[in-house]
């Protein structure tokens, strides 16, 4: 009897054991990086690898199955939101699943600029203020409709609705002439767009001339026969965003068409024989919500052929034969910003303060030069993040190579703030100010994932070394919404925050750093600044090596002044199953597009 | 018992009116709106475009204001309109719950089918070695988190053994209506109603048996075991009558709970239901679905506890002496 209960014992705790196993793997790495982070003589033992690198293109070159069948999945932790249409949707997730049935009638190259490639092409005129687009023959909506010219305007006279609410209303849109009026109900038109007699061309006049046409113009049309009219009074903004016609039932002109849609949950495709293109490669498609802690498994079986990977499974992941990783660093940048200034409502611009505990520009590279990323990136990231070096992201074509921003180098910065006379007064092992009082710089950063803690634990330490008395503001992490709630209302003890900017695919960085941007968080002004932000929108920009050249300048600019010193890119990784074939995440490439995918098994 | 009933109902309603009130204010005490959230980290989003979007929600009007509006819909069954999915939070709900309360039941019932035979057994059998291993695997399900094991049974039964699918509510592939429909619908449902029910019994499990132990000691019991009463019938008919009271008393509470607690259950088998929409919906500020979420668990509560008491009162007529 007593050996029989030894037994369950022994046998209960091996059951414990692999639980615990299982949920251990992961929390280990992360609580080793916390334990290890504050230490800075770690910094040597970090090894010198390599830096990672990803192919963008499948490696899998056999001929492709005719009828073959794709699952794609979307690795999420919450159901998808549906709003399945190109003007209505605001979640990256609904743009996913709608890129495989709707398509923008103007196509991409390889930096994002329009070309006359795709189901349209263009032509600029007036003084570089029109852009004319013309639909090519056969260019046909899935019910075999075909689209017109009156449904890509029929997009605008949406998105310009008084009643719209969507993310759709922004630059260059709200910039056509007339916009304004018939945003704010005066005009029953917008006066800047007209369309041909024969409904196959539309020409499109901005207010001013500005290269962002050529990464910005909105060219998804909108089926008008099939949602209903809302200038007619035939149904209103709301009644489309509730109705079927965008979420079970949608339709577009791409590859595939919707068959069938299981709310937040799954979406199956078929392949739409008219596509403009030719016949698309595979059968079908079904794409699905797997829950990101499955993901790994689930890619291993094969059940899922295409997926987002998450990097915190990167280190299981790196070896498995199944499936291959591809990668590129994507539009995201991470960034401490310093706050100097406030927000002038009425005015609507910004106002830097001389007084401000960052004003003097050598404490902000200082810090910069302070961080030390390369171990983030490494530790904490397993290499997929890195050093950031300039604020115009490599995935953009106009980021600068040559420009290294501010490595990390500690010695330089003790220089910098001896320099701009913050000295240790007292020995407390801290430097004062300037005037030689006390300075505690408050830090503001946001909760959420595991490695939220020790990252800003990790540069407190940073700063610490370098002789700067850095707190997290009110001694803790903020939740997203906090964190913008009082960014947004420019709380003033607020000294620097640290944050991530998702970059546009138009360069232009006036949405976040120019003078009358409330996005300009830092609060940063500068007549070089204007004048650099100005001359790469102007009409000469249009040349792209004249607005290279201006971009470089800000991007040296920006690294010398520090508004925001930027911390780190990020790998963005997809894991594709080795039967999958012309599939690349190469923007340039003919096989990022969609109806090339295909399997050979 | 139909005054009974009528007079719980009409508590309910200042019951009801009270929590939306609380729900809102704490709400609206939360940093941050719907706006906030959607547009951060978005350089697209000028101050304008959001002031004037707060403007057209309402955002901008003081709480009494909003909650005035929001109860006066809300009274006529219109819950307002969803930020963050830009539908109505009705047609949205909708198309949620009947996911939501598929999985709640199923988990009620084959909670219940496992917890009350083990926990009449372990009663009534004390100290075997039947007891023993029910109170041991009671202390194992009570200890062992829910999302822990969720993903273990799913790597067991999906992964290595390949029995059943890894995630979703039914197969897209098969078509609506048909039988096959229905069984991938079974399919889907059985891992999560397994790993949902399997660690819920510990508190049924351990409330019958202690009843039971207590039970058999009464007055009354060693009556009808004097009168000779057959010991099979002492526990079905005097026993058990009474250690199930407890039991129907937390039935209320149990669905309520099933209903909110399901996040982790429909996020590991990317199930959609309620209480996913729920955490999302906090995390964005979609206030419009947090609110009348909150409402759905405290109507489902309060109807709950009702239904215990309407069954505790058939069961027990003590209860029924006013």
């Amino acid at each position: 009897m007593v050996k029989k209960k030894l037994m369950m014992l022994v046998s209960l705790m091996l059951v414990l054991s692999v639980f615990l196993a299982a949920c251990s793997k992961d929390k280990e790495k992360v609580e080793g990086v916390e334990k290890e982070k504050p230490d800075s003589e770690k910094i040597e033992e970090v090894e010198n690898t390599e830096e990672l690198s990803f192919p963008v293109d499948v490696s899998n070159k056999d001929a492709v199955l005719e009828d073959g069948e794709l699952v794609y999945a979307l690795v999420t932790d919450d159901p998808f939101k549906g709003t399945l249409s190109p003007v209505f949707y605001d979640d990256t997730h609904d743009a996913t699943i709608l890129s495989f049935f709707s398509e923008s009638l103007l196509a991409g190259d390889g930096d994002y600029l329009i070309t006359n490639d795709g189901a349209a092409t263009y032509d600029i005129s007036n003084e570089n203020k029109t852009i004319t687009i013309k639909i090519k023959d056969g260019v046909k909506w899935h019910d075999g409709e075909p689209v017109k010219a009156s449904d890509l305007l029929y997009a605008y006279e949406i998105i310009g609705h008084p009643d719209y609410t969507a993310s759709g209303y922004v630059f260059p849109t709200n910039n056509i002439s007339g916009m304004t009026a018939y945003h704010e109900g005066k005009a029953d038109t917008i006066s800047g767009i007209t369309v041909s007699d024969d409904d196959r061309t539309i020409a499109i006049t901005f207010e001013a001339p500005s290269p962002s046409i050529l990464s910005g113009v909105a060219t998804d049309p909108v089926p008008r026969h099939y949602l209903g009219d809302v200038t007619k009074g035939e149904i209103t903004i709301e009644e489309i965003e509730g109705s079927d016609k965008i979420r079970t039932k949608p339709i577009g002109f791409g590859p595939y068409k919707v068959k069938k849609v299981i709310p937040g949950e799954a979406v199956q495709y078929e392949r739409f024989d008219d596509y403009w293109r030719g016949k698309p490669n595979l059968k079908s498609i079904v794409l699905k919500v797997v829950n990101s802690a499955t993901i790994l498994e689930a890619l291993k079986k094969g059940e899922v052929d295409i997926a987002g990977f998450p990097t915190d499974q990167y280190l299981n992941a790196k070896d498995v034969d199944q499936f291959e990783l591809l990668g590129k660093i994507g539009f995201t940048y991470t960034y401490i910003g310093f706050n100097l200034g406030e927000w002038d409502k009425k005015n609507k611009t910004s106002i830097m303060n001389p007084k401000s505990k960052s004003a003097d520009k050598r404490i902000r590279q200082a810090m910069w030069h302070a961080m030390n990323n390369e171990v983030v990136g490494k530790e904490m990231y397993h290499g997929l993040r890195v050093p950031a070096t300039t604020l115009i992201p490599p995935a953009l074509g106009f980021h600068d190579a040559e420009n290294k921003g501010r490595s990390f180098d500690p010695e330089k910065a003790k220089e910098l703030l001896d320099e701009a006379g913050l000295i240790d007064v007292n020995n407390d092992g801290f430097r004062e100010d300037a005037d030689g009082n006390e300075l505690i710089i408050n830090f503001l950063s946001m909760s959420g994932g595991e490695v939220a803690e020790p990252l800003a634990k990790w540069y407190m330490q940073n700063w610490n070394d370098v002789g700067l008395k850095v707190q997290l503001l009110d001694g803790r992490l903020h939740e997203m919404q906090a964190f913008y709630d009082m960014i947004d209302t420019d709380r003033p003890d607020i000294d620097i925050f640290m944050g991530a900017w998702v970059a546009g695919t138009d360069p232009d960085p006036s949405d976040i750093y120019g003078r009358e941007s409330f996005n300009n968080f830092s609060r940063y002004t500068s007549e070089k600044n204007d004048e650099l932000l100005k001359a790469g929108t102007s009409e000469k920009a249009f040349d792209v090596e004249y607005r290279r050249d201006i971009y470089n300048q800000w991007q040296e600019m920006m690294v010398e002044e520090v508004s925001l010193a930027p911390t780190l890119y990020r790998h963005d990784l997809k894991a594709v199953n080795k039967r999958v074939t012309n599939y690349s995440i190469d923007p340039g490439s003919p096989n990022s597009d969609i109806w090339m995918w295909g399997v050979t098994k | 018992m139909l005054k009974f009933i009528l007079r719980r109902t009409l508590i309910m309603i200042p019951q009801l009116f009270l929590l939306s009130l609380i729900v809102f204010v704490l709400a609206k005490a939360m940093p941050g709106d719907a706006i906030t959230g959607a547009f951060a980290g978005d350089p697209n989003a000028t101050e304008e475009r959001k002031e004037e979007l707060r403007e057209k929600f309402g955002l901008n009007d003081p709480w009494y204001e909003q909650y005035g509006r929001w109860i006066g819909n809300a009274v006529q069954g219109d819950f307002g309109s969803s930020y963050m999915y830009k539908q109505p939070v009705t047609t949205l709900l909708a198309g949620k719950v009947g996911n939501t309360v598929l999985l709640a039941l199923f988990t009620l019932i084959i909670t219940y089918i496992i917890a009350i035979p083990l926990g009449i057994v372990a009663g009534r059998w004390t100290d075997t070695w039947a007891d023993k291993l029910i109170v041991t695997y009671n202390y194992f399900s009570f200890a062992t988190p829910l999302f822990v094991f969720s993903l273990l049974m799913l790597f067991l039964f999906s992964f290595i053994l390949g029995w059943f699918p890894i995630g979703g509510s039914v197969d897209i592939k098969i078509e609506e209506g048909t039988w096959d429909y229905i069984v991938s619908k079974m399919e889907h449902l059985f891992l999560p109603v397994m790993s949902g029910a399997l660690l819920a019994t510990f508190g049924t499990i351990q409330y019958l048996r202690n009843d039971i132990i207590d039970t058999k000691l009464k007055d009354f019991v060693k009556t009808a075991r004097a009168k000779g009463v057959p010991e099979r019938k002492v526990y079905t008919k005097h026993i058990l009558r009474n250690s199930l009271l407890p039991i129907a008393a937390f039935l209320g509470y149990e669905i309520a709970g099933l209903i909110g607690g399901s996040i982790f259950i429909e996020s590991i088998f990317s199930y959609p239901g309620l209480g996913q929409l729920f955490l999302t919906s906090i995390g964005a500020r979609d206030f419009t679905v947090v609110t009348a979420l909150v409402m759905i668990l405290g109507t489902a509560t309060i109807i709950g506890t009702m239904l215990s008491d309407i069954i505790l009162s058939i069961v027990d007529p003590r209860i029924r002496v006013e």
